[in-house]
């Protein structure tokens, strides 16, 4: 009887953990955060922490819209070229003289239409989201290689605005994180306090149910893909704004680090479950891996199978958490 | 009457004389296949390299020979494609062929093949590692040298004054020409008791950045870099500026352009190192139809490389970089 109670205590406990959103990839960033402490020199420094941050926040940004589409049941493989063909625009345009912030919405609107084109062909001809992408991430990379014939673009002047997008604001901190922050706070918000963000969780859920709910099904898939898409370029234009250039190569590798560190926040990649705070914890575990590696002293050749080790280890607590729980 | 049959008479003989001219003359037809496509940069220049040999040799050729050169790489690196492609140029059976080895295992067979049919083979960019009796038989190499580039730089900073501490940014890991590159630089500076060893940055600035950040955290005596190609040196320039080491860290690259030009006039830059492709795709041309008209061969290797650009002659090759002969 005693031990029944203690174990239904435990199912209980697991489940509170379970709708604890992100609580594994937290778990899992002050294990780590513990272990480079003490390993890393300088680790525990404002400037390294700011290092962290920076790295997170570019990719935290197209994190965002993953998250998103994963919910709701779909994938996107082509946010690393949306990222390098929107900062190629915004380039392009800024060097023949194009003002800048014209050029920066012209960037986001090129994402939105490709994004568009993603949502309606995967929905309306019923192709899996993965060959979709697949296909539109090797198409847009190929035109941006045909385009620029393999030379990058570098951009010479100043601007205020090139501040705004990516400047230096604090210590080692860069603007980036404030976008980063503001754009978590609004998914989020529209995920967890908004019909639409119902609208998300159950399409992702299941599909059929959510249709006999009333809810448009394929509109919600297409305005993510958009979301998706438009913050690739968003973080494309972001990283452009701090190097004033940019190379035909750039976000390449990126979509599978944005859906590794997605999948490490606790998001199923089957849809219908996760959190904004969970991708959150995910971006800054993937950037403090790089940064404690190097300081730690460790060849950085070993960053690629860390990352790889910590994913399927969060993977392994997420499946167990859930099946505990249950 | 008469003059009708004067015209007559002299055209036949300007006729004659034409078609006798273009009858002493013969045409060749060569190939230079590759593992990298036109749209790349660094092909583009060897591409117009083999342009400019074939109409040197074409134009007033006082035996009339035509040279017909053709360039066929795959847009993406493919050695399946590059393989393919050799097949093809073979069934033509051309009176040459220029071929980058870049993986010795999967040209052999077709290498072997067209050479036993007395199709004179060069071989260009990558060699053939092997020794002499093992490797494909092909005519010479004419290319860089990764692992000699490496060692030059190691002196030539050394020549500059010993650092304390050196690295070299890798952002291909696996890529057997920058890692040789690396080995060569990391012997030499090690040998003069010069602490020195690789930092894999990767392809994505912003984590490059970070990582080289972590890497001077923890080792802040370092001065000396090294950068593999134009990519990673253009995120060391911007790490060098941001955090104000520009003149405090000597740096040298590898590969020419617009940026590391620029980096050099103004002095943050020692030197950069070209393996001077042109001459990769212009001397096997003249080689082949030299080969085949009077069977002369060098009676070695042809090293484009290492060619340095530095303070001295930053000026010329800024023009000629436009011109695309760097």
């Amino acid at each position: 009887m005693e031990s029944r109670r203690h174990s239904l205590l435990f199912a209980q406990l697991l489940g509170s953990i379970q709708r604890c959103p992100g609580f594994e990839a937290l778990a899992g960033l002050v294990v780590l955060f513990a272990v480079f402490s003490f390993t890393a020199t300088r680790f525990l420094t404002l400037e390294s922490l700011a290092g962290i941050v920076t790295v997170a926040s570019e990719l935290g940004i197209v994190a965002c819209g993953v998250t998103l589409l994963m919910i709701s049941g779909e994938f996107d493989l082509s946010v690393g070229s949306v990222f390098g063909f929107s900062a190629m625009v915004f380039a392009s345009l800024s060097n023949v003289g194009v003002p800048l912030v014209i050029g920066f919405v012209l960037a986001l609107l090129v994402a939105f239409f490709i994004g568009w084109t993603n949502g309606l062909i995967t929905v309306k001809f019923h192709i899996p989201s993965f060959i979709t992408t697949l296909g539109t991430m090797m198409l847009w990379r190929g035109v941006l290689l045909a385009w620029t014939g393999g030379f990058g673009v570098r951009f010479w002047g100043k601007s205020l605005f090139l501040d705004v997008l990516n400047g230096q604001f604090f210590g080692g901190f860069r603007a980036s994180a404030l976008w980063f922050v503001v754009l978590v706070a609004i998914c989020n918000f529209a995920l967890t306090r908004t019909p639409y963000g119902n609208s998300v969780y159950a399409t992702g859920g299941s599909r059929e149910a959510a249709r006999l709910l009333g809810i448009p099904v394929d509109r919600v898939k297409v305005v993510n893909f958009i979301i998706v898409a438009v913050l690739s370029g968003l973080a494309g234009c972001v990283q452009f704004a701090r190097f004033a250039s940019v190379d035909p190569l750039r976000g390449q590798g990126m979509e599978l680090e944005a859906i590794a560190a997605t999948v490490v926040g606790g998001t199923l990649m089957s849809g219908g479950h996760g959190s904004l705070v969970g991708t959150l914890f995910g971006v800054l575990l993937i950037g403090m891996v790089r940064s404690g590696l190097v300081m730690s002293g460790a060849p950085a050749y070993w960053y690629q199978a860390f990352v790889g080790v910590i994913l399927i280890i969060a993977v392994i607590i997420n499946t167990k958490l859930r099946e505990w729980a249950k | 009457m008469r003059k009708v049959t004067l015209f007559l008479m002299v055209a036949l003989v300007l006729l004659t004389v034409c078609f006798s001219g273009l009858a002493l003359g013969k045409t060749y037809r060569f190939y230079v296949i590759s593992h990298g496509g036109p749209g790349d940069p660094f092909w583009g220049v060897v591409m117009k390299g083999m342009e400019d040999a074939a109409a040197f040799v074409n134009k007033g050729n006082p035996d009339g020979d035509v040279i017909e050169a053709t360039y066929l790489g795959p847009a993406k690196y493919s050695i399946e494609e590059l393989v393919n492609m050799l097949n093809s140029a073979i069934a033509t059976k051309p009176d040459g062929m220029a071929v980058t080895i870049t993986d010795p295992a999967s040209v052999e067979g077709p290498l072997r093949k067209a050479i036993e049919q007395g199709i004179p083979v060069i071989a260009i960019n990558v060699p053939d590692p092997r020794p002499e009796g093992e490797r494909i038989p092909y005519l010479f190499y004419i290319g860089g040298d990764e692992y000699l580039s490496g060692k030059k730089a190691a002196e030539r900073i050394l020549a500059t004054g010993k650092p304390k501490r050196a690295i070299v940014t890798i952002h291909e890991i696996g890529h057997i020409g920058l890692e040789l590159r690396a080995k060569g630089f990391i012997e030499v500076m090690t040998a003069n008791g010069v602490p020195a060893e690789k930092l894999a940055t990767y392809l994505d600035p912003t984590q490059a950045i970070e990582i080289l950040k972590s890497y001077f955290a923890k080792n802040p005596d370092t001065d000396a870099i090294f950068t593999l190609g134009s990519i990673d040196s253009s995120y060391v320039l911007a790490f060098l500026r941001e955090q104000g080491l520009i003149g405090k860290v000597k740096h040298a690259a590898f590969d020419v352009c617009d940026e590391v030009v620029a980096a050099i006039k103004e002095g943050a830059t020692l030197f950069t190192i070209s393996q001077q492709q042109y001459l990769q795709g212009y001397l096997p041309i003249i080689y082949l139809y030299l080969y085949n008209k009077y069977r002369f061969l060098p009676a070695n290797d042809i090293l484009t490389g290492p060619g340095f650009v530095d303070a001295s002659n930053v000026q010329l090759v800024e023009e000629l970089v436009k011109k695309k002969f760097w």
